[in-house]
């Protein structure tokens, strides 16, 4: 089990590689969103913020969420650090996304673009 | 937790019944009622009906369950294997290639029918080439769209049904003598294809906040398809010759000609236009983020999850599911074996519904206690009658046609195949290039400062 500080941790080097790529930011200068990410076993939620092509991470929960992310706390982790795909716990039920498609498809390319296949 | 936007109960209804009419269907209505005698079509099809509202039910607790876009391959993954999983969802995309190669062939043909100068071959390819450009662009049918699209349809195929049956004073041949029960399951058995898609709105369990809501909307576009599908296939056999129908690749234009004449066909083309649109859109949206998906959990090369950084769309995934519709629609225009995809996405989709009666059964033994906001009333009925009747009908339809037999054989062959040799070499050549060294640190760091509190 991950604990809070660990997924915190993983955000932070998911927005890390986020803030590197300038391609990445042009292409999502038009996609303002709010993503919640939650763990399904710890008490733990940070909101991820996409606003002008600028992501910003905050703990807790803003409640205004396009999109939530949830998942056990290791799924969380492993995925954010870029150590697992999204799409293998995404197929098989441990990590579940609610929103519109275009957006779990959006993020899951910007996941793909931070930390290659 | 509450999402700022969320899908109303009538985008469901006109998602789940738009994905479904297509311009192929009215093919297969006219091959039902090819099977009976007189206009009894309506009782084939309002059985096949009934049993895809069985079907439905399945599919609603399995969402309720599971709510995923992954669909029928986390359904049948936690229910059964995850091998199964892949190959019936291979096959299940590969079929929906080739209903997507019978719809470009049947559309290409109704346009020839109002511009004969121009071949069906070249609808064809302007037809696939504009639905790849918008699927590369991003732009996709949906929400308020979808709505005018589907009910609009709905609308034009009913006043055509009452224009047609008050044409014959609503005097029928027969209506209640279908003929023998052989023919009758048959009958049933292709008309399942008039429902193929109706559970693909699954995938918006995850924009909606209460997932009944896909249930509802799955069994109230299963109903209303099973009313209009009925009528408009009576009038279709009432007021046009049942030779020219059968003989036709575009049944719809020859009764449409029958009944108001040139501004019939152009009140036709209109409407398999509208029909064609939501399902090229779906069917080609749905194949390419499955082909995607695919890449990217190591089932298909990793060439298919590259990404256009133009669009945020994975071109690869897209072009190779334009060229693989391309050689069908070619392969269905040099054969002209259309009625072959219908029966084999008819078969297919039996299949599909039969282990889903199968997974509803295995997840309740698995996970009894598991939350589920439907669950199908009757015990056990419903899924083992879902189960076993759709099972009974992709038989049915293999020995009717020898060929669909033949094919559906060697591409579960085919599909179990790869799953079993080529799925674990992409896996295997993924472990040798993923990095060494994992990013995640072993030891849990400390707090890390600058991270904003709401």
């Amino acid at each position: 089990m991950a604990s809070h500080a660990e997924i915190t941790a993983s955000l932070r080097a998911f927005q890390s590689g986020y803030s590197k790529n300038k391609r990445l930011k042009i292409m999502n200068r038009d996609w303002d969103r709010v993503v919640l990410v939650k763990a399904e076993d710890i008490e733990s939620e940070h909101t991820l913020i996409l606003k002008d092509g600028e992501l910003s991470l905050m703990e807790g929960n803003n409640g205004r969420a396009d999109l939530i992310v949830a998942a056990d706390s290791e799924t969380l982790a492993d995925m954010f650090y870029g150590d697992i795909t999204p799409t293998e716990p995404y197929m098989n039920g441990t990590l579940k996304i609610t929103g519109s498609e275009d957006d779990i498809v959006r993020l899951d390319f910007i996941s793909l673009m931070i930390w290659g296949e | 937790m509450k999402l700022k936007r969320v899908l109303t109960l009538r985008t469901i209804v006109s998602t789940s019944a738009g994905l479904t009419l297509a311009s192929s269907s009215f093919i297969a209505a006219v091959q039902v009622a090819g099977f009976l005698a007189g206009d009894s079509a309506w009782i084939a099809i309002l059985i096949g009906g009934l049993l895809c509202l069985a079907g439905a039910a399945c599919f609603s607790e399995l969402n309720g369950r599971l709510p995923s876009a992954a669909g029928i391959r986390l359904y049948f993954s936690r229910a059964f294997n995850d091998r199964l999983a892949l190959v019936v969802s291979l096959l299940y995309m590969a079929v929906i290639m080739g209903v997507v190669g019978a719809e470009s062939y049947v559309l290409g043909n109704v346009l020839t029918m109002a511009v004969p100068a121009v071949s069906p071959l070249v609808w064809i390819v302007i037809m696939l080439v504009a639905a790849t450009l918008l699927n590369l662009r991003g732009i996709k049918i949906a929400g308020a769209f979808q709505d005018i699209i589907t009910y609009g349809l709905i609308v034009s195929l009913l006043v055509l049904s009452f224009l047609a049956l008050n044409r014959v004073g609503f005097h029928l041949t027969t209506p209640l003598s279908p003929g023998g029960a052989g023919n009758l399951i048959s009958a049933v058995a292709v008309g399942v294809f008039l429902y193929v898609g109706f559970e693909w709105v699954t995938p918006l369990a995850e924009e909606v906040t209460d997932s009944r809501l896909i249930s509802r909307g799955m069994l109230l576009a299963v109903g209303i398809l099973s009313v209009v599908y009925a009528l408009f296939t009576v009038a279709m056999t009432a007021t046009a010759p049942r030779t020219e129908l059968l003989a036709s690749p575009a049944p719809q234009m020859v009764f449409a000609r029958h009944l108001l004449g040139e501004p019939g066909v152009i009140w036709m083309v209109a409407v398999s236009l509208a029909a064609s649109a939501t399902t090229f859109n779906a069917g080609l949206i749905s194949v390419s983020r499955f082909v995607y998906a695919s890449a990217r959990e190591h089932v298909l090369p990793p060439v298919f999850s590259r990404v256009s950084t133009i669009f945020f769309t994975p071109w690869v995934a897209i072009a190779g599911v334009f060229a693989v519709g391309l050689s069908v629609s070619l392969a269905v225009v040099l054969t002209r074996h259309y009625l072959v995809l219908v029966n084999l996405a008819a078969a297919m989709e039996s299949i599909v519904y039969a282990l889903a009666g199968l997974a509803v059964l295995r997840l309740r033994k698995k996970n009894p206690a598991a939350h589920s906001p439907y669950r199908v009333r009757g015990g056990m009925f419903i899924p083992v009658m879902t189960a076993l009747v759709f099972a009974g009908l992709a038989v049915a339809v293999a020995l009717t046609n020898i060929w669909v037999g033949g094919y559906l054989l060697a591409g579960v062959l085919l599909s179990w195949w790869y799953v079993s040799y080529v799925v674990p070499r992409i896996k295997q050549k993924y472990q040798v290039r993923r990095p060494a060294r994992r990013r995640r640190p072993a030891a849990e760091p400390s707090d890390p400062a600058g991270c904003e509190k709401t």
